[in-house]
């Protein structure tokens, strides 16, 4: 009577019923492997792409042409390669954010805010600030880390303290944060001498260039090193520690003395830098130095498509970022091939899809159904199953919020 | 049970009570055994099927909708409910209802801003209004204030002097003698006894509630010396905001069991958080070894060398999506022995939960295996070891074998023993009257937070211990 089905998502409930007619039955996993878990989410890309391709056959078009042009972009030439960094820059900052958030189970949705906040300020030391390049872009980076953890401030505070939830207060932030960067782009930052644009000023300095580089800077260090800090905090500190005991169980954290609330907020402050960060990143490129409306091509949305995905893992945000900035770059090139912006977004929402699935996949695996329980219905086992406490909830649930936006 | 009776069914926790209306209600399916109503065999399906028979529940957890009002509540999913209707319609027929059954609440206002006692009511009103003819109460006076409570057994006497017949859940002794008419004893899941209620003895219906002893025997001490943990004065509130602990003593010494008699949630659970540091006080102080406990930080106690196995492990003791190992230091990973300023060590980490899974033999593939994957008995085996080894000074073990076997309980005693043969004071909550008895050098009943009596074992009276556990005083009183 007891057979807990909340555990399971409505996509195992539709594998189960499909496998109802076969001598197969799916059974959760209670334990899923790294390992396993990145190649079945690179199964279910690979998975989505032949579906893609063949959906593209059947309605005419040269799907191995297609692929090949994207391969080729991206591979074929170092300006592929620079331009894939180029975007995956800021994908990789606000990712490190939520990524960070996630091992504490907060949902920080407000990376994109925190990222214009980022840029706003460092813009705004930028046009305003002389002296030497070199110090003014440490003092615009140390600007947009500050204002990054302090468009996160109201949030955290009353996520640590009054328990409000931060997944709206994150989010409506964001809108406040694109009004703020219209209205200098308009008003008291404009750059009266462009024409065409609302812009601001621009910055006169730029970060510098990596060796044998055209166009990316050293700021793709960054996301490398923050990434590397991460990992090594969560697996050797205490504080790694006392954040994941926060987020598998924030009691048993209060029990073992951990100043949980305060905890919350430093965390939450820290996502918001990393985020503004980002955006100082971005703005000190060249060809980049100045802000308009659409300085955040949702970047934030991305990095936490990538984060949710990535399952909180900090190299898998590194490895998931790239991947989807690949895709974005290879999407804008197969647009210039005269491939219609409709279907590079459906393929996008198909890749990301699958890549879903194959995270949801990861924590089932397929069992022959004894004679005797043929009767049975399939299923994984009841709810009462202690390990589905277990993190990787976190990413399904987002999952299950990508497959019900795409 | 006939028609018209208040029938109340004691017994201690874990007994079966909420099981066995479970079953009356359609909750939960009998696997074997038949129910019978009005003559009639009846298979309760689901809930409807019970209620098809007259036979409502009301849940010590309300299932009411709180922003709603109250005729909103009594009418929602009745089938009489009319498809259209006004929010005033609503509010007469629920009021014309209420006044059939001489039960009165204020139809327009809102659940969240009735009293629980209030709410109750509507609770009340709901099954009835789908023509309930046994109504089942399940421990409804957990919730109450003693007023409350007197004017309950008021309406529940109202309603089966209307020809309801009323299951009264409780194990509080006094309520069985003010409200039934029969009564029948679970212990383990078997009927002890139905008889009237008239002339049934409160030390009568107390010692089948706990049973006879058993025959197991530990030797028990009488320790002087300075006290490790002095309570004096100490109320606190529980999470409600209702006073928990009411201006209550206790002394534990070095190399002493002092187990808590009494029946869960009479604030055993508080009293194990305030010691702990994880509850504020209200009033009264709490000492260890000397230390203000209330102006110490939770780690500031544990590092006087308090260990804490919770009541509710997995909830509080645990992370049960961690692995293992990092469970095994959850009450010690800033110590020196696992780290170093913010470097955590995690060799010795390691090293350390290997040594505890092997010597309070949790069964695990791995310590790196979720805790959440161990059993429930192997989960109480790592917490119980855990907190024996940071209980230097104290250990204060709350419901420490629930749910576990016969020998897991048997190890889990035996360390705590252990703890107290090296030196270390034991504060042993259960509820469980034969443990109590069992390993406790002293013993403290507690009723509705307040220390009711404190025994030495040898003078230690089952009886009497299970008078003071329902809140009869010594003299016959009630307390």
């Amino acid at each position: 009577m007891f057979r807990g089905r909340g555990s399971m998502t409505p996509l195992g409930s539709i594998a189960g019923a499909v496998l109802a007619a076969t001598p197969w039955r799916l059974e959760r996993r209670l334990e899923v492997d790294a390992k396993r878990a990145a190649l079945t989410r690179i199964g279910g890309a690979v998975g989505a792409m032949v579906v893609v391709g063949i959906l593209l056959l059947l309605t005419g078009r040269n799907a191995f042409w297609i692929f090949w042009q994207a391969l080729d972009a991206i591979f074929g030439r170092q300006r592929g390669i620079e331009g894939v960094a180029l975007r995956a820059i800021p994908i990789l900052m606000t990712a490190l954010g939520v990524a960070l958030s996630l091992r504490m189970k907060v949902w920080n949705i407000g990376s994109d805010g925190q990222f214009l906040m980022g840029a706003l300020a460092a813009v705004g030391v930028g046009i305003h600030m002389g002296g030497p390049g070199w110090l003014v872009l440490i003092v615009m980076a140390v600007a947009a880390t500050l204002a990054g953890a302090a468009w996160m401030l109201v949030p955290a505070l009353a996520r640590a303290y009054w328990d409000v939830n931060e997944i709206i207060t994150t989010l409506l932030l964001n809108f406040v944060a694109l009004q703020l960067v219209t209205w200098s782009a308009l008003g008291f930052w404009r750059d009266k001498e462009a024409a065409v644009i609302q812009s601001t000023r621009e910055v006169a300095h730029t970060l510098p260039g990596l060796p044998g580089a055209e166009s990316v800077t050293i700021a793709l260090l960054f996301p490398l090193v923050i990434a590397a800090a991460l990992w090594w905090v969560f697996r050797s500190t205490t504080i790694g520690y006392e954040i994941d005991t926060i987020g598998g169980n924030a009691r048993a954290a209060g029990f073992a003395g951990v100043a949980v609330r305060r905890r919350i907020l430093v965390v939450m402050l820290f996502t918001g830098a990393i985020a503004g960060l980002g955006g100082m990143l971005q703005l000190s490129a060249p060809g980049a130095q100045a802000m308009n409306a659409g300085f955040s091509a949702q970047f934030g949305l991305s990095g936490f498509i990538v984060a949710a995905l990535a399952g909180a893992s900090f190299w898998g945000v590194i490895g998931g970022g790239v991947f989807i900035a690949s895709m974005f770059y290879a999407g804008i090139v197969l647009q210039t091939k005269g491939l219609s912006v409709y279907i590079i977004f459906a393929i996008y929402g198909a890749i990301l899809t699958g890549i879903a699935l194959g995270e949801i996949a990861a924590r089932y695996r397929m069992v022959r159904r004894r004679a005797d329980a043929g009767a049975e219905a399939p299923g994984p086992p009841g709810a009462s199953e202690p390990s589905e406490a277990w993190g990787p909830s976190a990413p399904a649930a987002a999952a299950e919020v990508l497959e019900a936006g795409s | 049970m006939s028609w018209s009776e208040v029938h109340a069914l004691v017994g201690e926790n874990g007994a079966g009570k909420t099981t066995l209306c479970n079953i009356l209600a359609g909750i939960y399916r009998a696997d074997a055994g038949r129910v019978i109503v009005d003559g009639a065999e009846r298979d309760f399906r689901s809930p409807a099927h019970a209620i098809d028979a007259g036979i409502g529940m009301v849940h010590q957890h309300f299932r009411l909708v709180e922003p709603m009002t109250v005729a909103e509540n009594i009418h929602l999913g009745w089938p009489e409910t009319p498809g259209v209707v006004s929010q005033r319609a609503l509010n007469e027929r629920a009021e014309r209802f209420m006044g059939e059954m001489g039960l009165h609440v204020d139809p327009t206002a809102r659940i969240w801003q009735l009293s629980v006692g209030e709410q109750q009511r509507v609770e009340i009103l709901r099954v009835l209004a789908r023509g309930a003819r046994v109504l089942i109460l399940d421990e409804p006076t957990a919730v109450l204030t003693a007023q409350e409570a007197e004017e309950l057994f008021a309406v529940v006497r109202e309603l089966a002097a209307g020809g309801l017949s009323v299951i009264f859940i409780t194990h509080k002794l006094r309520e069985v003698l003010a409200v039934s008419d029969r009564l029948t004893v679970l212990r383990h899941g078997v009927r002890e006894i139905t008889r009237p209620t008239e002339g049934a003895t409160a030390g009568e219906i107390a010692r089948l509630m706990t049973g006879e002893e058993r025959v197991l025997h530990v030797e028990h001490r009488t320790v002087t010396g300075d006290p490790a943990l002095e309570v004096r004065g100490v109320s606190a509130l529980n999470d409600r905001g209702i006073t928990a602990l009411h201006d209550l003593d206790l002394t534990v010494r070095s190399g002493e069991i002092v187990g808590i008699a009494g029946v869960s949630g009479n604030g055993q659970t508080e009293l194990a958080e305030v010691i702990s540091a994880l509850r504020g006080l209200e009033s009264g102080s709490i000492t260890v070894d000397g230390a203000e406990v209330a102006s110490l930080s939770v780690r500031a106690v544990t590092d006087l060398g308090v260990g804490h196995i919770p009541e509710d492990r997995i909830g509080m003791g645990m992370v049960a999506s961690a692995p293992v190992k990092d469970n095994a230091v959850l009450h010690s990973y800033w110590t020196p022995q696992f780290s170093r300023g913010l470097a955590l060590n995690r060799q010795s980490v390691i090293d350390f939960a290997k040594r505890l899974v092997a010597e309070a033999r949790v069964q695990t593939r791995s310590v790196f295996a979720t805790a959440g994957q161990l059993s429930g008995g192997n989960q109480q085996r790592l917490v119980a070891r855990r907190e024996a080894l940071v209980a230097d000074r104290l250990l204060v073990a709350a419901h420490p074998t629930r749910g576990l076997d016969v020998n897991a309980a048997q190890e889990v005693r035996s360390t705590i023993l252990d703890k107290r043969d090296s030196g270390c004071a034991v504060l042993l909550i259960s509820d469980d009257l034969d443990e109590v008895l069992l390993m406790s050098d002293r013993i403290a009943v507690i009723y509705e937070g307040r220390i009711m009596g404190v025994f030495d074992a040898a003078d230690a009276d089952r009886e009497r211990i299970g008078l003071l556990m329902g809140g009869h005083s010594i003299t016959g009183a009630v307390a």
